[in-house]
């Protein structure tokens, strides 16, 4: 069984604000998402986890999370 | 030294009971955008997470964190670790690649683009565009009928009598 609330701590070097706003607009529903800045890493605590949802939520927030910013990156280019 | 502490990415941990594994490369061995790639591919089948240790007195890695979407035995683990290492070294080449035949692709892509527009008008050929001809002007005397243009005059020799 999953924690109910979770930080997960996304290194900003990787990850780009944008893309993880983005990827928690997409998990609004299913979780409620803070983002801030913890040292080096962008620090998203992930609460009200519906217990219902199909697969692991955090997980794939992290997923989108990654596949945002490099879509963002490739655009830039 | 094991194979295992001298491949690249080397295995940080691995998770049996989590389906869990954590790779470590060297910042300098591969750029960003090779790392973006791989992990491109592995998003489908795998929850991926990067990570970044900056490292005190040694140099700084990329931390791959992969987490099976489906429940994952050690070998295929292990498996995950070298697939993940083959497409690094995959989105390298192809990096490579790319920037050696970027002109070509430049210059290919511009001729097509430039051939689907219709072409392009040479310059001079545009510039003299005005010659100050109304368009009933037949200098070159394409509108007179070939008889006309071509009758014999009736002194001329062989002409009909």
């Amino acid at each position: 069984m999953s924690n109910p609330n979770q930080t997960v701590l996304l290194h900003r070097a990787l990850y780009m604000q944008q893309a993880i706003k983005q990827a928690a607009e997409t998990f609004a529903d299913f979780a409620s998402f803070a983002i801030s800045r913890q040292g080096a890493h962008y620090a998203v605590a992930i609460s009200d986890i519906d217990a219902e949802a199909d697969g692991d939520v955090v997980a794939e927030f992290c997923n989108f999370a990654l596949y945002n910013t490099m879509q963002r990156k490739r655009k830039k280019i | 030294m094991t194979a295992q502490e001298t491949q690249t990415p080397t295995v940080e941990r691995l998770d049996d009971a989590h389906s869990r594994v954590t790779l470590a490369l060297e910042i300098g061995l591969y750029p960003i955008d090779v790392l973006y790639g791989a992990a491109y591919i592995f998003i489908d089948r795998a929850y991926v997470l990067l990570d970044k240790d900056e490292g005190v007195g040694r140099p700084g890695r990329y931390l791959v964190h992969l987490r099976g979407k489906n429940p994952m035995s050690h070998e295929q683990l292990l498996a995950l670790c070298g697939e993940f290492g083959n497409e690094l070294l995959s989105q390298a080449l192809r990096r490579k690649v790319v920037k050696q035949n970027q002109k070509i692709i430049e210059e290919i892509t511009t001729q097509a683009i430039a051939g689907a527009a219709g072409g392009t008008l040479p310059t001079d050929f545009l510039a003299n565009q005005d010659d100050g001809l109304d368009f009933l002007d037949d200098p070159l005397g394409i509108a007179v009928p070939w008889e006309e243009k071509f009758k014999k005059k009736k002194d001329e020799p062989g002409a009909a009598p």
